[in-house]
């Protein structure tokens, strides 16, 4: 039986009542084995960013289970919900990540702050220059641009080595260098190690990068590939336009 | 398309509206009431007495009334700075802007003042019948509905409303859609010059009518030294930012070291945003300061002039500037509310984070009770410069009588109540679901 760290079982997401109701996951089951990195891809509206939300407990489904570790996160408390943010789950979102009074430095040690931990700052110094920031540490979220701010929250994601992350749309606002350097992190995350990561993309060469990519549309799985290139997912999407 | 506009953002802000229309109503109410009672007390010779008290806590009534709805509406007003920016990004010219915020400043304007106007009767019937119990009029205040108070109060209560939205539609376009949509708040200048020479030039007449306390006669040393203390209000608040950042830095270390993650929390966003600290932390200083400075005068003047009241006259001093109070109070509630309200989207990330709810909560009372702190710390200091001076005139002396308790209620009041706005207008964020729908 294969390990999974988060695993979906029978996931329902509803959005609004009556007329206005949009199905945005219907009855979704899948598995994120433990030390993999999979890409989830579909178009606009099709619930990608949804999953991750249900998958990593921003949201709570209507109805299904989700298991992080074994437990299912649906039932669980507020309390248990914020410890397990802080020590297992890191989070990554489309827009909006920083607390706006803090610097970027303090937005990265936040999480291990919270828990009263004092990382090592070596370590802090080395993802902000990896992800590009070397010498911004002082700098406020409104002195960032729309990527730099993204990079301090992947940055504050991946300090804590969390036993999943979720990523949406990581690389999306980033030119194609510092998009490779953030994926070349993940995929360190995941092999070096043996974290999960489980990424929202619309580039194809992005999730080139992954073991697995997913097929989302309509709120449903509907094709699971193995390690494909990039011409590979392109033509799969293509296909379904 | 400017209605449909207008009456989006009342829909959208109705946290915001309710809160200057309250102001507003509650402000037309106390001065349109103490009018009547004012005016009704001048037709009886018997109340000549006190009629310079009764004219002093009108005044104090009238004053409060400014100074609130002035810092309710800019509150309200610079709080929607990014729809502002937004309808500029996509065309609107800055005059387009300033005339939606008062388009919608003089809806809430009229309607808050009819209501006021009709609450200010029934107020003036309580404050007489207050008056006649207490022993201060014993023969009663007829309260006769005139003309004249209404028309001051809606004069006053149109044009305050109205200024204030001007003045802060002009702070709201005169910053660049660009710097707005960033939030570069930390960016801005703590202090303006128009608003640090304003300042400026307040504590300055401030301490001249310090000085004056006890050249006057002494008869007027009591209201000299309550003008005063409305002027070093004005003062104070102008620069009060800066005060509340030094204030937020050093009590904000103390919260940090006590409670690591939530002080932490509570500091940074002190020392980041002292202008919205200092919004929340000006209602606190103002009741402080006018409460103690109108109550301790009554009592240092009845030291002096070796009068003790007893029984139902004890409450006169404190009944007349009641009304005063409690509305500050109010606002009080409002500001924290409204400046925490504001921090709904920034919760919910901490939460993402993981920041577990109760630390979210002692987050939330940590910077309140900084910012109430800070309110009563610059009230005390007021209060106690103009009560110096008038001991001085009466005595000599730079004493002054006080009560303890009077001044410890009053503290817990302004304290609970700012907690109180903080933690409801929090709720929803510490406790609802992660993803507002
Ligand atoms: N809070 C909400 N209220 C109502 N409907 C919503 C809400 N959030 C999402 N939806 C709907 O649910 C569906 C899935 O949305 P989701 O955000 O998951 O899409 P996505 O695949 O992430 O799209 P994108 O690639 O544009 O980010 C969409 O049809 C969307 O309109
Ligand atoms: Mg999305």
């Amino acid at each position: 039986m294969v390990d999974h760290a988060v695993l979906l079982e029978e996931v329902t997401r509803t959005y609004g009542k009556g007329a206005t109701e949009v199905a945005a996951l219907r009855r979704v089951s899948i598995g994120f084995p433990r030390g993999s990195f999979t890409a989830v891809m579909g178009p606009s509206g099709s619930g990608k960013s949804t999953l991750l939300q249900c998958a990593s407990g921003l949201d709570r489904p209507d109805s299904g289970a989700v298991r992080i570790a074994g437990q299912d996160i649906t039932r669980f408390g507020e309390n248990e919900l914020a410890v397990l943010r802080r020590d297992q789950v890191g989070v990554i979102f489309q827009a909006f990540n920083l607390v706006p009074s803090l610097t970027a430095w303090q937005n990265v040690i936040l999480p291990s702050s919270l828990a009263r931990r004092r990382p090592d700052p070596s370590r802090v110094r080395e993802l902000l220059h990896r992800v590009g920031l070397a010498g911004r540490e002082g700098h406020r979220p409104a002195q960032l641009s729309g990527g730099q701010q993204q990079r301090v929250a992947i940055a504050r994601a991946l300090l804590g080595r969390p036993e999943v992350l979720f990523a949406d749309e990581p690389t999306g606002a980033l030119d194609r260098r510092t998009g490779h350097e953030v994926l070349a992190l993940l995929r360190e995350a995941v092999d070096a190690f043996g974290q999960t990561v489980v990424m929202v993309t619309h580039d194809p060469e992005a999730a080139a990068q992954a073991d697995r990519v997913l097929l989302l549309t309509d709120g449903r799985i509907v094709e699971v590939l193995d390690r494909p290139s990039a011409d590979q997912i392109g033509m799969r999407l293509g296909g379904r336009r | 398309m400017t209605l449909v506009l207008a009456w989006n953002n009342v829909r959208t802000n109705r946290m915001g509206f309710a809160a200057s229309f309250a102001a507003v109503v509650l402000a037309v109410m106390l001065v349109g009431g103490s009018g009547l009672v004012v005016v009704g007390a001048a037709t009886r010779a018997e109340l000549n007495g006190i009629m310079g008290l009764l004219v002093l806590s009108a005044v104090v009534s009238g004053f409060v009334s400014i100074f609130v709805v002035a810092g309710i509406l800019s509150l309200h007003v610079l709080r929607q700075r990014r729809t502002w920016a937004l309808l500029r990004s996509v065309g609107m010219t800055p005059r387009q802007v300033s005339r939606l915020i008062t388009a919608e400043a003089l809806v809430v304007a009229v309607l808050a003042n009819v209501a006021g106007c009709v609450l200010a009767v029934p107020y003036a019937a309580l404050m007489a019948a207050f008056m006649q119990m207490t022993g201060l009029a014993p023969g009663g205040v007829p309260v006769k509905v005139t003309t004249g108070p209404f028309i001051v109060a809606l004069v006053v209560g149109l044009a305050v409303t109205l200024l204030a939205a001007r003045v802060a539609a002009r702070k709201a376009v005169g910053v660049g859609p660009l710097e707005v949509l960033r939030d570069s708040a930390v960016q801005r200048r703590l202090l303006p010059w128009p608003r640090a020479v304003a300042g400026g030039a307040a504590l300055a007449g401030g301490a001249v009518l310090l000085w004056l306390v006890p050249q006057v006669k002494l008869k007027s040393a009591a209201p000299t030294a309550l003008g005063a203390t409305m002027v070093l209000c004005v003062g104070a608040s102008a620069l009060g930012p800066v005060a509340v950042r030094g204030m937020g830095w050093l009590l904000g270390a103390v919260a940090a070291r006590l409670d690591p993650g939530a002080g932490m929390l509570a500091r940074s966003s002190l020392v980041a945003q002292p202008r919205r600290a200092m919004s929340a932390a000006s209602p606190v200083m103002l009741t402080v300061a006018l409460a103690c400075t109108f109550l301790f005068a009554v009592e240092t003047t009845d030291a002096a002039a070796g009068v003790t009241r007893t029984g139902p006259s004890v409450w006169v001093a404190p009944m007349l500037v009641g009304s005063a109070v409690v509305y500050t109070v109010i606002s009080v509630l409002n500001s924290t509310a409204m400046t925490m309200a504001e921090r709904a989207g920034e919760i919910r990330l901490l939460r993402t984070v993981g920041t577990k709810p109760q630390q979210l909560a002692r987050a939330v009372c940590w910077e309140t009770l900084i910012v109430t702190c800070a309110g009563t710390l610059l009230g005390t200091g007021i209060a106690a410069a103009s009560l110096a001076m008038l001991g001085k005139a009466e005595t000599g002396e730079l004493r002054f009588a006080y009560s303890l308790p009077q001044y410890a209620g009053l503290v817990l009041i302004c304290t609970l109540s700012g907690l109180a706005g903080g933690l409801a207008a929090t709720r929803r964020a510490r406790h609802g679901a992660l993803l507002p729908d």
